[in-house]
């Protein structure tokens, strides 16, 4: 049972006036039994709360489309992120939330895979680690940190923060292979963190573990004071979102690949030779879009590259429709049946008649290529990573 | 209902890349990242469904080296009341024997109604500590239970235990008695980095050999009735067929080298 005094005061509930456009503008209302603006009534009007009772919690992708919409400016998203805390505190939580959470803390990241094979999607490829030589130190509860270790030292101007998914799932590693190249064609002078990468922890934030979150900032930031970084590029909006917004004591600048991509193709660093023609369209992933309002640096760089037609989403830009791959939703299955939101996407694709939906995300990516093949799609439509068609517009 | 709960600090291997030690008798432990052994952390969750169910205190005891106060920080973070490490040089090299004899010395003058333990360990798969553990102590066991359930008067628990083949043997045993733990018994709880901060605030307590009515003949490689000649890793050999053909066809020729091989 939660008491629900202390949540309306943190979260300035009482500021609600159940105007529903967040339920409104919800992706998950027509689906899931998730129902933000009740669940703030609830909070306003009960003592108690028996938030065991309420699965549906789970269902939110914190795409943030309640809070962009809020009049009042509240944070619908980050409420329900709180009522998961207090069940995630408690332990109670579904085992594979906590396979997830308790992969992340031994191994650096979410998906059971050793430290020692995070960085084999670059084997072969020659780039340069900035931890080279290094051990990794050990955690310590005591001390509430990791201690010990050694950190060894190549160095470079920019981190390619490369990412969890991107760098241990065989689809998406291919994304991160073509940065690589995309990178040594621009001359960029960049290096990785090799096996010393860890989590960035964004999800975990979102699935209510926050001890878990705050053990991996201390753990990162003291990673990168350590290989002097002094700019980082990620190939996830996620790791961008948490990097730039939410790790207090970082002091160096923090780019999405998208801006950093655009910026050398508008300097004329980034020459393309040859063409891509393709109809392509572009999903908009909320962490990047909604929250970040990077919307035309992708697009910008799609319009660039020879051959390739670009087309428009209905809904684009802050009205993209969420994939479900955010807030967690890659470890928990939704509470209720029915089309999941990529299906949509995808069968909207394919109105438009796009051959290719581009994304800029490692889990949109991974939810718009099942939702190809669940729908039947394999074969008429594909899901490419911008750098990938970057990539494919370079000669080697 | 006061339990008590064996647990060991054990290597996670996954994906870890283990190297034999110089001695050849044990493996580096460097760079590998310990955890509750897997067995263990079902015989924990066990425990704290009985407490839910008909209160009493848990404790856990590890036979194990300073390290392992983060596996029982674990478990005193998911609802246990108290922990015990016993750890002395003297201990090293004690086999499940041995190991079963120091525990029963920390654990016989316990008030207790049932002990658990994993059903074997991770990293050496003996699966002895438990059942020798019941045979010092005196109580009956219970070995590779799949599930329990406890009489009102709380004095005798009806248990599964796994066979072969999915068959369940089932038996009455009366308490106090020990239990080891299959895996699959339960879904373990999540102990939360906050949760496992605030069991800082719980004493671990920590004992040594002369802590114990025990002689030094009786644990180490003095005290063991096996002892570790040599640990290697099997050379890798390839020994792979490809069948090729139709499905009917490689079936065909499957169920051919099946009944060569004696297999059915």
């Amino acid at each position: 049972m939660l008491r629900t005094r202390k949540f309306v005061e943190q979260y300035d509930l009482l500021g609600c006036i159940q105007c529903g456009r967040c339920t409104g503008g919800c992706p998950l209302s027509l689906s899931s039994p998730l129902n933000i603006r009740r669940i703030i009534y609830e909070f306003l009007v009960r003592d108690k709360l028996d938030i065991k009772q309420m699965p549906e919690i789970w269902d939110c992708t914190t795409c943030s489309t309640c809070t962009l919409r809020c009049p009042k400016g509240l944070d619908p998203a980050m409420i329900l992120v709180g009522m998961r805390r207090v069940l995630t505190e408690g332990g109670r939580i579904k085992p594979t939330v906590r396979d997830a959470l308790e992969s992340t803390f031994k191994f650096g990241n979410p998906w059971g895979r050793g430290k020692n094979k995070r960085s084999d999607w670059a084997q072969g490829l020659n780039v340069k680690n900035l931890a080279e030589g290094g051990f990794p130190p050990k955690a310590c509860p005591e001390q509430g940190r990791r201690v010990g270790g050694d950190r060894g030292g190549a160095q470079a101007e920019i981190l390619y923060f490369v990412g969890c998914t991107p760098s241990y799932d065989d689809r998406v590693q291919a994304v991160a292979r073509a940065m690589v190249k995309v990178f040594e064609k621009a001359e960029v002078d960049f290096g990785i963190l090799g096996n010393e990468e860890i989590c960035c922890g964004s999800e975990m934030r979102r699935l209510g573990e926050e001890g878990l979150f705050e053990f991996l900032v201390e753990d990162s930031l003291e990673i990168f004071k350590q290989h002097g970084v002094k700019r980082m590029v990620t190939t996830s909006p996620h790791c961008y979102n948490t990097f730039k917004n939410e790790y207090e004591g970082l002091d160096f600048e923090v780019q999405h690949y998208t801006q950093f991509l655009a910026d050398l193709i508008e300097r004329g660093k980034l020459v393309f030779s040859e063409e891509v023609n393709k109809v392509v369209t572009y999903h908009d992933p909320c962490y990047l879009g909604k929250q970040n309002q990077i919307y035309d640096e992708p697009r910008a760089i799609l319009q660039s590259i020879p051959g390739l037609k670009f087309v428009e989403f209905d809904r684009s830009r802050e009205r993209s429709l969420c994939c479900e791959g955010g807030g967690g939703r890659m470890w928990v299955e939704a509470s209720s049946g029915g089309e999941r939101l990529a299906e949509t996407r995808v069968k909207d694709a394919l109105a438009l008649g796009a051959e290719v939906i581009a994304t800029a995300c490692p889990f949109c990516m991974l939810t718009l290529e099942d939702a190809v093949k669940t729908t039947g799609a394999e074969g008429s439509i594909e899901v490419l990573d911008i750098v990938e068609l970057v990539a494919q517009a370079i000669s080697t | 209902m006061d339990i008590v709960v064996c647990v060991k600090h054990v290597p996670d291997t996954t994906e870890a890349e283990i190297a034999i030690r110089d001695d050849g008798r044990g493996i580096k432990k460097e760079g590998l990242v310990f955890d509750i052994n897997e067995a263990d952390n079902y015989a924990i969750e066990e425990a704290l469904l009985l407490k839910e169910e008909f209160d009493g205190a848990i404790t856990v005891l590890t036979v194990g080296p300073p390290e392992a106060d983060e596996t029982l920080r674990m478990c005193l973070a998911k609802g246990a009341d108290q922990a015990v490490r016993l750890t002395d040089e003297r201990f090293e090299g004690s086999d499940g024997y041995a190991t079963a004899r120091i525990l029963a010395e920390a654990i016989k003058d316990m008030d207790y109604d049932l002990v658990l333990t994993g059903v074997q360990a991770d990293d050496d798969g003996s699966a002895q500590v438990g059942v020798t553990l019941a045979e010092v102590l005196g109580i009956p066991h219970a070995a590779l239970v799949v599930s329990t359930e406890t009489e009102e008067d709380e004095d005798r628990m009806t248990v599964h235990r796994e066979l072969e083949g999915g068959l369940h043997e089932v038996l009455e045993i009366e308490l106090p008695a020990l239990l080891t733990i299959q895996t699959g018994i339960n879904e373990p709880r999540y102990a939360s980095i906050f949760g496992i901060r605030k069991a800082m605030k719980k004493q671990i307590e920590v004992l040594n050999l002369d802590d114990l009515e025990l002689a030094e003949e009786a644990v180490g490689e003095a005290g063991s009735r096996t002892s570790l000649v040599k640990l290697f890793i099997p050379v890798v050999t390839a020994q792979a067929t490809i069948l090729e053909g139709s499905p009917e066809e490689v079936s065909g020729e499957l169920v051919t080298i099946f009944k060569n091989e004696g297999v059915i």
